[in-house]
């Protein structure tokens, strides 16, 4: 590992959850305006983080700081493999690792309702990790590796190769984001018959942590939209800009569904769609 | 030297047997268990230095002629023995299939063993080569097996106790356990393969006895069921025997495994390796072959252990990936990738309705080999390392996690999942074991999750294949999930119990975990050393490359350019360490600052795991949390019956081709 890479390491770790916490923040004004609220200053999810970071330790295990920290980690070694251009299929298996601690954690603790809702995130993963593993073999198909940096030596930008793989990513994008019709597991708004869901039982430090790792996570899945238009690398993030602001538009626009609902149309709709692409291009 | 090792895998597990089944007494069993574990320990230690000091990776041990006749023959003496006492046990129980299989078998050996009518028997010279796809079985069958049968010692005594049985069975029990170590050896060592259905025989007869070893009604219907599937697989082996004969003009392993060369065939060969793939299946529990194991969940544990997870299903794949080689490439290598794949993906789908431990466990094992058979299918090197490298973390991890489920058994009194919330409190050292044996079947940085990797990056030329895979790899995270979820679901409590278990189990489930922690950390010299050595000795015509450097694997195309890989596993490990160790020296949690969950109503009383609260009608009601199992869209009923109907078109289709081929 050369001194260069550890840099490059250092600065997405730094600035990663400023990025994502600035997109929440935007997120949050964009909701409120949609729903002529006036909304908060779009500082408003630092302040957040910081005054839970503040907050006496409350918890209801001794156990539950692993997970959160798991959670976290896992989802800082995807941020670090992605902008050091590693294996994509490695990716997307450590963020699922990322996932699944803080389903451990959830599920550790005898509430109800942080219970149900690790129960519908198992949902959701299962609903959408086989589109993230689909994606990975269209790039494959259409780069020749798995490994990022074969999408940077690519001439032709994925996105022409792979539109149905990227719509269907898309899709997925809103399960990932716990974004309307897809929040069961927890939400964003306080409409819930979760409580929380998920994140219940947790609290203070805690909460703050899962919070940095929703802007990491954030901030990947931006970082994948724009490897489908990879080169120059501004159209990519220009691309994955509007489908951010797209996802919220449909959070606001969508009621919730069932999990039932959801995993049907992400195995029949999702997979479905990102199998023709896939198929189209084992044909030529 | 060579021939003292051969004689003492293969004898000394035998003589084992018949010792504890003289003696009686249990400290003289115990002695015997601890010496034959330790002598087959050595064993396995000095076939490893012996091949990997040999200079072309294999071992042969030449039978002269006379010498060949007189095994032969005494071989052919069991066998004779071997079918009647099966046609015996069909009898006995008043089951007809059984007695027709057995028929079956006997009249097509009869008439090519006894009296040659298909012509000269091609007895191969070389009646024992050990390379090193025989070495890994060697390891997991000398090391693991022992570590099992060891645990048995606490187990069955524990066991017993519980069924009040006045006169011990321990000693037919561990006989048969020897005897299948045995058998399992020379099934491995040997290169003849009419001897190698002698073997494999034995190992049916085995897990027969083993299932209805308590004797009760339904072990006695499965073991039956066990035994009569298992025939189907046996009549199949032989016919393919006969066919391997006529064909290639010997009966040596090596000889078919090098072939078929792409399509290349010689007379009846396909139909051959067709009908040996079929016997794998039956032997492993693929789909539609998988009911016995899961009925062989009523045996004691130790025997789940050995037989149906860690060595004995072994079998199957084995042969399969022995032989893959001369179907690599071809229609046959895509079905029988097919037909793994598909039981990956089914098998993982119905594991998520079970609630029974040992059942997810049953099916997880049956998926996990059938991922071993698909990447046998798929036929690139690199798939075939990672169906090797699979067969080593699965036996390794699934033998603990029998026997974790096993301890928590009589631990609890249960084997339901639901039953395993506040493990952790009640048993703390088999949980942690056991939550550590469940990572390592699904997540960072252990092999099974590896392998998976390396299987997708492989499979992408065949898309159904990689479709299945897919599946399967996104259910199987489903109820690994599940299960870890429950058994580390703990509320505060004050203080620890401190678990008694007996010392052989203790020692057992210890030296299982640390070989499952160094076989994934030591992915790179394991792949190194033994695994890569064995793919270049294939003969397959792929020219991608699994390259172990470091502590990292990268994966490379025709044209020696990295497709595929990371960097390092030593990350993986450091996070894992960090999200223990942090918690741990940082943030220790006063009591004061431990709340009782939130339960939306008040709390019926200071109880800090929260089991009661005063529901809105002011009445106290108790909390009830479950798992979703499914029931609807995974349960087995549901599924089962179209998955055997697709499952059995494909052996048809497979059947159909070779045929055509």
């Amino acid at each position: 590992m050369s001194i260069n890479n550890i840099l490059i390491a250092v600065i997405a770790i730094i600035a990663a959850p400023i990025i994502g916490g600035l997109l929440t923040g935007i997120d949050r004004k964009i909701t409120a305006r949609m729903q002529n609220r006036q909304g908060p200053p779009i500082l408003q999810p630092f302040y957040d983080f910081f005054k839970l970071i503040g907050k006496q330790d409350i918890a209801v295990n001794q156990t539950q700081m692993v997970y959160v920290l798991g959670h976290l980690l896992f989802a800082i070694g995807a941020l670090v493999m992605l902008v050091l251009q590693q294996d994509l299929l490695m990716i997307m298996f450590i963020l699922a690792f990322s996932g699944i601690a803080l389903i451990m954690g959830a599920s550790s603790i005898r509430s109800p309702y942080s219970k149900i809702g690790a129960q519908r995130e198992i949902m959701s993963m299962m609903a959408y990790e086989p589109v993230l593993l689909l994606m990975v073999v269209g790039v494959y198909k259409a780069t020749g590796s798995f490994m990022i940096s074969g999408i940077f030596e690519h001439e032709k930008p994925l996105l022409f190769s792979l539109p149905l793989v990227f719509l269907s990513f898309l899709f997925i994008l809103t399960i990932k984001l716990r974004k309307s019709p897809f929040d069961f597991a927890t939400s964003h708004h306080g409409h819930q018959e979760l409580i929380k869901g998920l994140t219940t039982e947790f609290s203070g430090t805690q909460l703050a942590l899962i919070e940095l790792t929703d802007w990491i996570d954030l901030v990947l899945f931006m970082g994948l939209i724009s490897l489908f238009f990879a080169k120059p690398i501004w159209v990519g993030i220009l691309i994955a800009l509007v489908c951010y602001f797209l996802e919220i538009l449909i959070d606001n626009i969508s009621a919730r569904m069932t999990w039932q609902w959801m995993v049907k149309t992400t195995w029949v709709a999702g997979i479905g769609v990102a199998l023709v692409n896939i198929i189209w291009m084992y044909l030529i | 030297m060579d021939w003292y090792l051969l004689l003492s895998a293969i004898l000394l597990p035998a003589l084992s047997a018949v010792l504890c089944f003289i003696v009686k007494n249990q400290k003289a069993r115990i002695a015997i268990v601890s010496i034959s574990t330790l002598i087959l320990f050595a064993v396995a230690y000095g076939f490893i230095v012996l091949l990997l000091n040999s200079p072309d990776g294999r071992i042969v041990y030449h039978f002269n002629e006379s010498t060949l006749e007189v095994v032969s023959w005494i071989i052919k003496g069991f066998d004779l023995i071997l079918f009647s006492y099966i046609a015996y046990v069909g009898i006995k129980h008043k089951k007809a299939i059984v007695v027709v299989l057995c028929v079956l078998q006997f009249i097509p050996w009869a008439l090519f063993e006894v009296f040659g009518v298909f012509g000269k028997v091609f007895e191969p010279e070389q009646a024992f080569v050990i390379d090193y796809l025989s070495l890994i079985m060697i390891m997991l069958v000398s090391i693991i097996g022992p570590i099992i049968t060891f645990f048995a010692l606490g187990y069955m005594k524990e066991h017993e106790h519980h069924l009040k049985l006045t006169v011990s069975r321990q000693p037919r029990f561990f006989m048969i356990l020897f005897i299948f170590l045995s058998a399992m050896n020379a099934l491995v060592m040997t290169d003849n393969l009419s001897w190698m259905y002698f073997f494999w025989e034995i190992t049916t007869l085995c897990s027969f006895l083993l299932i209805s070893h308590d004797g009760t009604e339904i072990a006695i219907k499965n073991g039956l069921r066990a035994l009569w599937i298992n025939s189907v697989g046996g009549v199949a082996f032989i016919f393919a025997i006969i066919l391997v004969n006529s064909s290639l003009d010997t009966l040596s392993i090596q000889a078919i495994s090098e072939s078929g060369m792409q399509g290349a065939f010689t007379g009846m060969l396909p139909i051959a390796l067709g009908l040996l793939c079929i016997a794998g299946f039956t032997k492993s529990a693929q789909f539609p072959f998988q009911s016995w194991l899961l009925g062989a969940m009523v045996a004691p544990t130790p025997v789940s252990a050995l037989l149906h997870s860690s060595t004995m299903v072994k079998a199957g794949v084995y042969l399969v990936v022995r032989i893959s080689p001369a179907f690599s490439g071809t229609i046959l290598g895509q079905l029988v990738a097919i037909s793994g794949g598909f039981t990956f993906a089914v098998a993982s789908a119905i594991a998520i309705s079970q609630s029974n431990g040992k059942k997810v466990l049953a099916y997880s094992t049956i998926a996990n080999l059938g991922l071993v058979i698909c990447c046998a299918g798929i036929g690139t090197r690199i798939s075939i390392a990672a169906a090797i490298l699979l067969m080593i973390f699965h036996a390794v991890s699934k033998g603990l996690l029998f026997l974790c489920v096993g301890t928590i058994e009589q631990g609890i009194g249960s084997r339901d999942i639901e039953d395993m919330q506040g493990l952790f409190k009640l048993m703390p050292f088999t949980t942690v074991i056991t939550v550590i044996g469940m990572i390592s079947m699904m997540l960072p940085p252990f092999g099974v999750l590896i392998t998976k990797f390396m299987a997708i990056e492989t499979a992408v030329d065949q898309p159904l294949v990689l479709l299945l895979i897919i599946l399967g790899s996104a259910l199987t995270v489903v109820f690994w999930g599940k299960w870890i979820g429950i058994i580390l679901t703990m509320s505060y409590k004050p203080k620890f119990h401190i678990e008694k278990l007996t010392f052989s189990m203790e020692a057992a489930l210890s030296m299982l975990i640390i070989f499952v922690m160094i076989a994934s950390i030591g992915i790179v010299p394991l792949y190194n050393v033994f695994v890569k050595p064995q793919v270049l000795a294939f003969a397959l015509t792929d020219k991608g490359a699994l390259f172990g450097e470091g502590m990292g694997i990268w994966l490379h195309n025709m044209d020696n350019a990295v497709y595929g890989g990371f960097a390092s596993i030593i990350f993986f490990i450091l996070v894992l360490l960090l999200m223990v160790a942090i918690p741990f020296f940082a943030h220790r949690l006063k009591p004061t600052r431990l709340k009782p969950p939130y339960l939306c109503g008040g709390n019926a009383s200071d109880d800090m795991r929260g089991l009661e609260f005063i529901s809105p009608g002011d009445k106290t009601e108790n909390v009830v949390v479950r798992n979703y199992y499914m029931q609807g869209v995974f349960g087995e009923e549901k599924l089962t019956t179209g998955a055997n109907i697709i499952a059995g078109a494909i052996v048809l289709i497979i059947l159909g081709v070779v045929i055509g081929l």
